[in-house]
């Protein structure tokens, strides 16, 4: 027997998928997460799962084969502003940079005068000017002595700092002086973190790159000591497989890898998301899809065009920009534990606060009294305090209906069924305008792409989300509530190399900047081979940043091996490239201008396709025997309460239609069907809902 | 409220593809902007953010406005109208307009506007208009910033309307007579990036036309307008009626160092109708410290715009009840040929004016004073022997000015610009310049003191890497009286200073408005951007925030003491 498992930690669920890999069944689990010591939650739902398998926690771990973990330790520190105490050091008269971010208050709010810049992840009083220089054509203008290098860094370490990160003028050009730092902070630093600016991002552009290295050194620490911290709880376990880590870029990498470069973290669990998303989407014929995710805390979307996960190399977390490869994805505070509440205008609001975890709803009888969007669901009958999370947790339907009544019904003199529907009504509203974000404003009609839900709670909200958008079609996969876990599981190997190339762009070039491209392939390669990829699995893709000779902004442009080996003998086919990407993307090109390449880039795949069976071998085949009764719930203003029939979402048979109302039930989830939607059961288990004749959705 | 919960709602229907078509034409902005921010030339529109994206309705109404930087806002609309005018009935499919003309709608002879038409099945029922600012346009000074000048001549080539492409061909006599006029090469790369521009918005327009039909796309635009318009109308009934003034002074007009320029405004509140007129402001001056009408439209509207709480779009409907009166001949509408080349960089005090006139209506709005801009365009040969030309805008970006609630944003720049304008990096700077960047930090005590202080200001030393560089300086706020203005209590920013160091030892401080020449390798370039006003009363503000400023530099010793009250 052998078992693969995605584990994805969110910020009030600890999500997990497990694969029985000869049969391709699949168990989805979910544990409260634990934040203090997120590995704990990775551990407790481990043994959980075992139990249900009927398995002693050892032999479980014993057949595990490989974990995929998803982990927010990196996101969380920053957000919280809880990573570790760092020093910058960096070339004297411009130690700034990092806190000044270009002088832009914020282009979205060009008229808002109360906007303040959030605090530097460096404070000035650690940030140390070193007199040292490179010039822009790599010449050392000033060196840095030994000496030097050990009085900077000492200085920073007296300062107490966990982690020092490195950043000079031109590193990307000459690395020789921030190497002699490195490898002082290296020598004095004892085990603190270090980071330097060329090894994390060898590229122009000093703010990019010192944020980038500073964001680097400052979850350095904190995703290190997670790791190791999981591994030896893990090893003691008796677990002796793999461990892979989801990055930012949706891909995976390995924990010695993660440990580098950790800030490629930081965007973890979410990333996971899209990937998933994108095959529940194919399997319905479509290369696009609108995903969105409610969780605890947070509800995200994220776009998939044209069969391409939408990655952003502009990143930013919570002020604080970072340029390594990251899924694009837009969060707004709004989740089953965001709370409602009453402001002194009398208007119902809900968010961004939440219950998190602990005490979480006040449902859950931890001691929370305010309420929440998961009381409203309870009051409504849309979720059964039976069967929450399968019914391993009990929920307490009196305390979500104080709570409401005391905090919101009272107040606004209603009704706590109309208070309940008002803090769903208002949810709601928020997550279809942060799903407009991502589509709408950027010129993207929502109703042309299908809608595909995930998290816990998603499933209970998408009817409502896409009435308000007017989107057609919403999917909600099988394993909906895990969908990053499940997405982690299904991510290939994926590993980002740049290096600065810097010359005029010539058909002769070719063979050089083919060379470049080796290399980082190679690095590449090394690194896949380490993490056990075999070379049939592995494939690179190559890209040049390109841009007009005086130009400030560079094209990237994927470009084959071969047509840049081919170049020097005289097909240009890197410039066509360009042209037409340039025309594509800025409405012209200028055929007899001069090109210069910047960057070239080298992206390492290794697939690992096969990973999650696509079909589940758990679908009854028989229609009809998903019924589990009939449950009251609230069915809104003109149909009030009435009895609806609750389904056993994993007995439904492929092909099955239900019209609403109807509530659908798994152990993980639950999915409201409002009276004007019609949910139908796909051959690859997943769920389609669709507006009931014509009765809303349609534009 | 919960009546309505779950129920569907078909009256939804409008509302909804009035968000989805009002958000596509501000998206199209947005993709035009796009287009020219990373595929343009000169760091003016990179870096700088000095343009603005458009769509105007055929007669050339305004209907959706990306402004990169605020200046720019209400700039460019007086030259749409020229432009549909001139070629009233001779508008075909295909054409592109270029226009600068200060006298017939522009609104400064550098910042040039590129239109094109869209059509839907025959018709023309739009334009999608870029403006921006060009390095170079002629004139007696490379960059075009002339202090000297005392007519339009002296500053630029002027282009009234004419059309660069008929038709879908270029018209290469036109072109070749506008680039010969021009020095530099970059403006050709700048205006194809322009029209680029163009190109990207009339096909995301047509698209948008195709998808709704003409008359659904114009209805809906009415809408817009109307919501914009009531929208508007709220928020000044919120204002208390009454007549409110102020006066600001402009100093230096070019010729006269000492000359001191009131601006003068009254703002009359009166229901949902405000009026602001300029009369008693400063007559024309000899040289180019003149704005052509446009710019006192554009920067009271950035004022207006600062002082509404949230987000109100802008278009045409804004005008229906914001009145600007500006008499002929002042300083802020000179006539026919005055030299107007300085007259964006008014905006800091037209800016100031309004925020000093309504402080006592809407002081929980107003911000202190912004350090107004000091900057300087150079121009010569790099190293490698190309002709450049740059404004050095990491050194002229100044701190803003507190307001309730919020420290004044350091290094923000003019608040023209609303804080999108960015500083070049270092590197690429340095990558595109013939320049060393040996100094680009905070400038300690730069900021006015206050319950919320104003932002910081820089110091800047730029080392000179090629002969021969020629510097116009163009700017404000170097005499005393000058700075930034503390408010209620809050202390004043502090100058800003420029000079030169030549190799040879000597030192020259530059004046607000000067051309220099012949500027030797070696020679450094020092600025000190001074900081914003202060609001409030320093005593009151957080004695451990002070502290912490003191252990990061920004604040020293004896200011935490003297002003702060804070003994360390």
């Amino acid at each position: 027997m052998s078992y693969a498992i995605g584990i994805d930690i969110g910020g009030t669920f600890t999500d997990f998928l497990l694969v029985d890999e000869a049969t391709g069944a699949q168990v989805a689990h979910k544990s409260s997460s634990t934040p203090s010591d997120p590995s704990t939650a990775v551990l407790t739902g481990l043994r959980e799962i075992a139990l249900g398998l009927g398995l002693a926690p050892e032999d479980f771990a014993a057949q595990l084969r490989l974990v995929v973990h998803g982990t927010t330790v990196a996101t969380n520190a920053v957000l919280t502003g809880r990573g570790a105490r760092t020093g910058l050091l960096t070339t004297a008269g411009v130690r700034d940079i990092l806190e000044m971010r270009r002088g832009v208050r914020s282009r979205e709010h060009l008229y808002d005068n109360k906007h303040t810049a959030p605090r530097p992840l460096v404070r000035r009083a650690l940030r140390i000017p070193v007199d040292e220089r490179v010039t822009v054509d790599g010449a050392v203008l000033r060196e840095v002595t030994d000496e030097d290098a050990r009085d900077a860094v000492k200085e920073l370490i007296d300062r107490d700092v966990e982690a020092l990160a490195i950043c000079f003028m031109h590193s990307y050009a000459e690395p020789r002086n921030e190497e002699r730092v490195l490898r002082a902070a290296r020598d004095l630093g004892g085990d603190r973190f270090v980071s330097a600016s060329h090894e994390v991002l060898p590229q122009i552009r000093l703010y990019e790159r010192v944020s980038t290295t500073v964001m680097n050194a400052y979850v350095g620490p904190v995703v290190q000591r997670y790791i190791h911290r999981l591994t030896e709880r893990l090893a003691a376990d008796g677990f002796a497989g793999a461990l892979l880590i989801m990055q930012s870029n949706g891909g995976v990498a390995t924990a010695d890898v993660v440990e580098r470069l950790p800030a490629s973290t930081v965007l973890s669990g979410p990333a996971g998301g899209p990937v998933a998303a994108l095959r529940a989407a194919r399997a319905r014929g479509s290369e696009d899809c609108v995903l969105v995710e409610m969780g605890g805390t947070s509800f995200d979307a994220s776009l998939v065009k044209d069969g391409q996960v939408q990655v952003t190399r502009n990143g930013e977390i919570n002020g604080q920009s970072i340029s390594l490869p990251m899924t694009e994805i837009h969060t707004i505070g709004a989740g089953g534990g965001s709370i409602a509440w009453v402001d002194s205008g009398n208007l119902l609001q809900v968010g961004p606060q939440s219950a998190g975890a602990d005490p979480g709803p006040a449902a859950y009888g931890l001691g929370g009294s305010e309420p929440t969007v998961t009381d409203a669901n309870v009051v409504l009958g849309y979720i059964d305090p039976d069967y929450f999370l399968g019914g391993r947790m009990t929920l307490r339907r009196d305390l979500a209906e104080q709570a409401i009544a005391e905090r919101i019904a009272e107040p606004l003199g209603i009704s706590v069924t109309e208070a309940a529907a008002g803090i769903l009504e208002v949810v709601n509203l928020k997550m279809a305008a942060g799903t407009k974000d991502i589509t709408v404003r950027r010129g993207f009609d929502p109703r042309e792409f299908p809608l595909v839900v995930g998290g816990g709670a998603g499933p209970l909200h998408a009817a409502a989300i896409a009435r308000e958008l007017g989107i057609g079609e919403i999917i909600v996969p099988r394993r909906s509530a895990v969908l990053c876990a499940s997405g982690m599981l299904q991510a290939d190997l994926r590993h980002d190399y740049a290096r600065s190339f810097a010359r005029l762009w010539a058909p002769a070039e070719g063979p050089r900047a083919a060379a470049a491209a080796r290399e980082l392939i190679a690095e590449g390669d090394r690194v896949l081979a380490a993490e056990g990829v075999c070379p049939e699995d592995r494939e690179a893709v190559v890209s040049l940043d390109l841009r007009y000779v005086g130009q400030h902004h560079e094209v990237t442009v994927e470009i084959p091996m071969a047509a840049l080996e081919g170049a020097a003998d005289g097909v240009d086919e890197v410039a066509e490239a360009f042209h037409r990407r340039h025309r594509q993307l800025y409405g012209y090109s200028r055929e007899q201008a001069a090109i210069e390449a910047l960057t070239v880039r080298a992206t390492a795949i290794g697939r690992r396709a096969g990973a999650l069976a696509p079909v589940p071998d758990d679908l009854p085949s028989e229609p009809g025997g998903a019924s589990k009764g009939e449950r009251s719930a609230w069915v809104g203003a003109s149909g009030g309460w009435q009895d609806v029939p609750v389904f056993e979402g994993g007995l439904l048979a492929p092909g099955e239609r239900l019209a609403g109302p109807a509530l659908v039930e798994t152990a993980t989830t639950c999915i409201w069907v409002p009276e004007d939607f019609a949910l139908t059961t796909e051959p690859s288990g997943d769920f389609v809902i669709n507006p009931n004749n014509g009765k809303a959705g349609v534009a | 409220m919960s009546s309505q919960a779950a129920a569907p709602d078909t009256t939804r229907a409008d509302p909804v593809r009035r968000a989805v078509i009002a958000n596509r034409m501000r998206a199209i902005g947005r993709r035009m902007g796009v287009v020219i921010e990373r595929s343009a030339h000169s760091p003016l529109l990179v870096e700088g953010r000095d343009f603005s994206l458009s769509i105007y309705d055929h007669e050339g109404r305004l209907l959706e406005q990306t402004e990169y930087i605020p200046i720019l806002g209400y700039a460019t609309a007086p030259a749409v109208r020229k432009i549909a005018e001139a070629f009233a009935g001779r508008v075909n499919e295909g054409d592109i307009m270029l226009h600068n003309d200060p006298y017939s709608g522009g609104n400064q002879a550098s910042d040039w506007k590129v239109a094109k038409p869209v059509f839907h099945e025959g018709e023309h029922v739009a334009w999608v208009v870029v403006n921006a600012h060009q390095s170079d346009v002629g004139g007696a000074v490379p960059g075009s910033y002339n202090p000297n000048a005392t007519d339009l001549w002296q500053e630029a080539l002027r282009i009234p309307p004419v059309k660069v492409y008929d038709r879908g061909e270029l018209r290469d006599d036109t072109w070749n007579l506008i680039m010969s006029n021009v020095r530099l090469p970059v403006v050709a790369d700048d205006i194809h990036a322009m029209i680029g521009a163009c190109n990207v918005g009339e096909q995301e327009l047509r698209q948008l036309l195709d998808r709704y039909g003409a008359s659904v796309w114009k209805a809906t635009m009415e809408e817009v307008l109307d919501a914009t318009e009531a929208l508007a109308r709220s928020f000044i009934a919120r204002i208390p009626d009454g007549s409110y003034s102020a006066q600001v002074d402009v100093f230096d007009d070019a010729f006269d160092e000492r000359a001191r320029m009131p601006i003068k405004l009254q703002v009359v509140i009166d229901g949902d109708h405000m009026k602001f007129d300029f009369t008693g402001t400063h007559p024309q001056t000899p040289g180019y410290v003149n704005a052509p009408m446009p710019v006192t439209l554009s920067a009271v509207l950035i004022a207006f715009f600062m002082l509404v709480e949230g987000d109100i779009p802008h278009n045409d409907a804004i005008m229906r009840c914001i009145e600007v009166s500006v008499p002929e001949g002042t300083m802020l509408n000179p006539r026919f040929p005055a030299a107007t080349g300085f007259g964006n960089h008014l905006s800091d005090q037209i800016c100031a004016v309004v925020m000093a006139a309504l402080a006592e209506a809407l002081p929980d709005r107003v911000t202190a004073g912004w350090n107004p801009l000091l900057c300087a365009i150079v121009n010569g040969r790099d190293q490698r022997g190309a002709d450049y030309v740059d404004i050095l805008i990491n050194a002229c970006k100044g701190g803003g000015g507190g307001t309730a609630g919020a420290d004044g944003y350091s290094h923000i720049g003019l608040i023209a610009s609303g804080g999108a304008i960015a500083a070049q990096d270092p590197e690429m700077f340095e990558a595109m310049n013939p320049f060393l960047v040996r100094k680009f930090e905070y400038r300690q005590d730069s900021a006015g003191p206050g319950e919320w202080r104003g932002g910081l200001g820089v110091e800047t030393e730029l080392e000179v890497l090629s002969d021969g560089m020629q510097a116009s300086i163009f700017g404000d706020g170097v005499v005393p009286g000058s700075e930034a203005k503390g408010l209620l209590g809050g202390g004043d920013g502090e100058l800003n200073h420029a000079e030169l160091r030549y190799p040879d030892g000597r030192v020259h401080v530059l004046r607000g408005k000067e051309l220099v020449s012949g500027i030797p390798r070696g020679a450094v370039y020092r600025q000190v951007a001074g900081g914003g006003g202060g609001y409030g009363d320093p005593r009151k503000r957080s004695p451990e925030r002070v502290r912490e400023e003191v252990e990061d530099g920004f604040i020293s010793i004896d200011v935490a003491r003297e002003r702060y009250g804070v003994q360390l």
